[in-house]
């Protein structure tokens, strides 16, 4: 029993990690219909970013959470002006693909040649070392609050879009672009907040999944398939549908690892062929923000 | 012209240029395949800087020959890879020897290749056993995961532990050290209690934490290979609280290497290691070593195992140039340095003219807090271990 | 996640069709094709006498990324599992060479039906589906594949590599050797086979028919065709391809590695792909020797100044030459044919 909970409990937190990098990449898929697979690039920019300043210039954990995610942000919302934007829309699914890709090697290789290729470390506070009492099973502090984050980031993101008037506006755009702008919503800068949203989650990711996503250069496209399975059994633009896909494959792959060490990955892409079987358009059929 | 008889043309030329080439020339070139980027650059970091270290000791010339390194990167294991660039080495480069491989995988795939153009190999790090029974002239410098865990087994069982748990990379080196742990530590009468094959790509330890907590096990035994993944599973052992729990930590030094142990921190505290080389051997040739890569690099945070291997190895590729004149020939000479006995900065090393794996002390180490940061000190030394995996040691 | 990304890439269909000048006969362009990629091998067989290590492998990547060409550039299927076909018929001739059979051109046989078998299996499983849950299932084969390979060490050699392949010379004549130059012609004309063979097939009735399945699959639909059956036929036809070419692979280097049923693996013949053009064979080529040449000049120096570069290339690619290296040549090449009256 204890260890059926402790499987849950570390299988959640690492699902929450999958959830607050990949629930980004879904927004953006569902809205722009932008296969970003610069998504990871973000987040890794924004693990290092976090890095250099908790290591090198002292800036306390929480501090520098906040900094940076605005600042990677600020970084990104160039970019979505200058090359996204050229892209949106599903007729040019290839082009977004290597346009992205593209992206994402241009980070890596510069990301290697700023901050050289070994492991980073973001040095955890105080408060986040040690382990918490989580009734039948103690769990490490850091997983403890990212699993809080992470409850806060899918009812903060539920909030946004469901209760105001900026996600009225969102969920009109997903369900019929060219309906919305001739309603008057301006999309162009509904596509920008939106982008700048989805990478915001990224980096918030990045930062605070850095210790079971190691940041070294090749992040970016090392963990871009397991964002973009999330994305794909949740379905694209789904919040839940994500939380649901990046939970159940977070437990999954550590009941798996827990129980046959030596399959690896083996549940983890099984379960998606089935799910993707079953729900060949995620859990949520994509469509509901 | 046919394309027989063009091919048998040109092969005769390039066979004769090659023939004639090391004898006549008076560069001998010695091409190096390691990590140079990617996560694992800092292993090919360490060999580079050791050549440079032994040539700046021992100059770059032997008996009228210039050594020259030729590098090639390979990132990551890939065996075809491997074996793509040690054909352009061998072809393009005419070197004369091979050397590096940090991976088994790549050090496996060349064995065709120094068959078929009779030269040395000799090998800076990959660790598994067999390696070196695929062909005759692989000489191996650095160690193989018998030799480290045979010693440490027994060490576990004479500090009264029971109960073991093994966690090892679920690879070639990672089964050996499985192997040879379960194997010395059950005859001495423990119990294995479990054995966890972790995939090599793995990030997140937790699940297996969770199993080695189930286990009842008092100690474990990890292996993973140098590097990032080895990071994140010391730093998982300590969050998890399996050290707070009491459950003690044991493996090859890879776990505690030195260029890793600032990022690692208190949690390397405490982990009980074995291994041929630690940075802290206190001897006046390892000294003289450390303070050339000072001298040399300005640093000596990254100098470890893998600096001696190529340190090492170094030595026997100048041996083997002396002991040939220069001339291309693989069998001659290997077989002159088979026996050879020599000092190095971790302590006394003497081939093996069966498994050409040198035998060598292996040193209990524990970290610890020293003068400036954290250390492998050494608390015990076993002398004259050999490659017990040699030929079916299982 | 419907409509997102369900839709083939427009953008390379109309540079396909640009691409495509109506002026000299089909027959004669393609022959024309065939003896430049057959001359240019054996130009670079004499000009790189050292490098035929690396061209011999080039050579066998063309092969892979023309393999994919068929299904994405004649039937729109966006795939990144590809590495699943070549890998199987690597592995498959690999094992054959270890334990049965030596003789080359069978175990090129070997890998090639092992790799349309694959492909056909998988591809009835996971063509019923679009876009990026089709990109995610092609992607969860390859990596359910690696890790049976991974497990299967007794048989493929798991991570060390499945080594000890060691074909017989080629018609009991050309021993491989290790200067590369039996492994090289040998590739170089199964290359040239290939292109032949695939273009055959793009022209038949039945490649046709693959082309308006890409344009139009309710019209085929419509006109009574079966639009996923066509693209089963051709997704088993390109298995066939990237079958030989794993074999190829498998047979001059002597290894097959756990890296030939990778996701990075598959990502690159996609790079390779659009660099060149998709929809029109020489694309492949083209692309793979532009890819695989700068990668091997820029990486030996060092890997990362090869990957600012692709991905600079990249981008530039589709922000201003959509058609790849074939597209750009051919657009210029009407510029000048429309000045010059």
């Amino acid at each position: 029993m204890q260890t059926v909970y402790g499987i849950v409990i570390d299988g959640i937190a690492y699902g929450m990690i999958l959830f607050i990098i990949s629930v980004g990449l879904s927004v953006t898929l569902g809205l722009m219909r932008v296969v970003n697979l610069a998504h990871g690039a973000f987040a890794m920019v924004a693990g290092y970013l976090a890095s250099y300043a908790v290591q090198a210039m002292g800036v306390p954990y929480l501090v520098a959470l906040l900094a940076v995610v605005a600042l990677t942000v600020a970084l990104a919302l160039p970019l979505e002006r200058l090359l996204y934007r050229r892209i949106y829309g599903s007729a040019n699914e290839l082009a977004q693909v290597l346009l992205t890709i593209g992206l994402t090697f241009v980070v890596v290789a510069s990301v290697n040649y700023i901050f050289g290729p070994t492991l980073k470390r973001i040095p955890l506070p105080e408060f986040l070392t040690g382990t918490v009492d989580l009734g039948p099973k103690e769990i490490p502090a850091h997983r403890a609050f990212v699993i809080v984050v992470g409850v806060a980031a899918l009812l903060g993101l539920w909030g946004l879009l469901e209760r105001t008037d900026f996600g009225i506006r969102l969920r009109a755009a997903v369900e019929n672009p060219e309906m919305a702008a001739a309603l008057g919503i301006r999309t162009e800068r509904l596509y920008a907040i939106t982008f700048g949203l989805g990478v915001g989650l990224a980096a918030l990711g990045g930062v605070l999944g850095a210790e079971l996503l190691p940041l070294e250069p090749y992040y970016a496209l090392r963990y871009i398939v397991l964002f973009l399975a999330v994305v794909a059994v949740g379905g694209a633009g789904s919040i839940f549908g994500s939380a649901a896909a990046a939970l159940s494959l977070g437990i999954i792959d550590t009941a798996g690892k827990y129980l046959y060490p030596s399959f690896g990955e083996f549940f983890f892409y099984a379960a998606i062929m089935i799910i993707l079987f079953r729900w060949p358009h995620g859990f949520f059929q994509g469509k509901s923000a | 012209m046919s394309p027989v008889l063009r091919t048998a043309l040109f092969g005769t030329a390039v066979g004769l240029a090659l023939m004639a080439g090391p004898a006549l020339a008076a560069t001998i070139k010695v091409g190096v395949i390691a990590p140079f980027s990617g996560p694992f650059a800092t292993a090919g970091q360490t060999f580079k800087q050791a050549i440079e270290v032994y040539q700046a000791q021992h100059g770059k010339t032997v008996g009228g020959d210039t050594i020259e390194f030729v590098f090639k990167d390979l990132d990551q294991a890939n065996p075809a890879q491997s074996k793509a660039l040690a054909q352009e080495l061998i072809v393009k480069e005419k070197v004369g020897y091979l050397a590096g491989f940090f991976f088994t995988p790549d050090a496996l795939a060349v064995a065709p290749l120094i068959d078929e153009a009779k030269i040395p190999c000799v090998i800076f790090n990959a660790a598994t056993s067999a390696i070196t029974e695929k062909s005759p002239l692989y000489v191996r410098t650095s160690f193989t995961l018998w030799q480290a865990s045979v010693p440490l087994a027994d060490y576990v069982h004479k500090q009264g532990v029971k109960k073991v748990i093994t966690a090892v990379s679920d690879y070639g080196p990672g089964i050996d050290g499985e192997t040879a742990f379960k194997t010395t530590f059950e005859k001495a009468g423990g119990q294995v209690v479990d054995t966890i094959r972790m995939p090599l790509k793995s990030t997140d330890f937790a699940p297996f934490m969770q199993r080695i907590k189930d286990s009842g096990a008092e100690a474990i035994y990890a292996f993973l290979p140098a590097g990032p993944t080895t990071l994140a599973f010391a730093k998982a052992f300590n969050d998890t609280g399996l050290k707070a729990a009491g459950i003690k930590f044991f493996g090859p030094g890879d776990i505690t290497q030195e260029p890793d142990l600032p990022a690692l921190g208190d949690a390397a505290l405490g982990i009980v290691t074995s291994f041929h080389y630690s940075q802290a051997h206190d001897s006046a040739m390892n000294k003289a070593f450390v303070a050339k890569h000072k001298e040399l690099f300005g640093s000596t945070q990254t100098v470890t195992f893998t600096s001696v291997g190529a340190y090492d190895g170094t030595h026997l590729i100048y041996k083997m140039v002396e002991a040939t004149g220069g001339k291309s020939d693989g069998a001659k000479a290997v077989d002159a340095i088979k026996n050879l006995s020599w000092e190095s900065p971790r302590g006394p090393l003497k081939l093996d003219p069966a498994s050409r794996t040198v035998i060598q002390t292996m040193y209990i180490r524990e970290t610890v807090r020293g003068a400036d940061g954290l250390i492998n000190k050494e608390i015990a030394a076993i002398p004259d271990q050999p490659d017990y995996g040699y030929k079916g040691g299982k | 996640m419907t409509a997102a990304v369900t839709k083939a890439p427009a953008g390379a269909t109309a540079a396909a069709i640009t691409a495509i000048p109506p002026r000299p006969s089909r027959a004669f362009r393609d022959a024309v094709a065939v003896a430049l990629i057959a001359g240019g091998g054996l130009a670079a067989y004499w000009i790189f006498p050292e490098d035929l290590g690396l061209l011999t492998r080039i050579l066998a990547t063309c092969l892979y990324v023309l393999s994919l060409d068929l299904v994405l550039g004649f039937c729109g299927i966006a795939t990144l599992g590809q590495a699943a076909l070549f890998g199987t018929g690597a592995y498959a001739a690999g094992i054959a060479a270890v334990h049965l059979v030596a003789d080359p051109i069978l175990l090129l046989v070997v890998g090639g039906v092992a790799g349309g078998l694959m492909a056909l299996a998988t591809g009835a499983l996971v063509l019923r589906a679009h876009g990026l849950t089709l990109l995610m299932l092609t992607i969860a084969v390859t990596q359910l594949l690696q890790e049976l390979a991974n497990k299967l060490r007794w048989l493929t050699g798991g991570s060390d590599g499945l080594s000890g392949v060691e074909p017989d010379p080629v018609l009991g004549l050309f021993r491989f050797d290790m200067y590369g130059r039996t492994s090289y012609l040998f590739a170089l004309a199964v290359l040239v086979v290939g292109v032949v063979v695939a273009q055959r097939i793009v022209r038949s009735p039945f490649g046709l028919a693959c082309r308006g399945v890409k344009e139009d699959p309710l019209r085929v639909a419509a006109l009574g065709g079966s639009p996923r059956g066509h693209l089963v036929g051709m997704y088993t036809v390109s298995g066939v391809f990237a079958g030989v070419a794993g074999a190829l692979t498998a047979v001059t280097s002597g290894i097959v590695g756990l890296d030939s049923l990778s996701f990075t693996w598959s990502a690159e013949a996609l790079v390779m792909l659009v660099l060149g053009g998709a929809g029109h064979l020489y694309g492949a080529v083209v692309g793979t020797v532009a890819f695989m040449g700068v990668h091997h000049v820029l990486a030996s120096t060092n890997p990362f100044h090869w990957m600012l570069f692709i991905g600079l290339f990249l981008m530039a690619i589709v922000l201003f030459a959509p058609g790849g290296i074939t597209g750009g040549v051919a657009r210029i090449a009407g510029l000048v044919r429309r000045r010059a009256p």
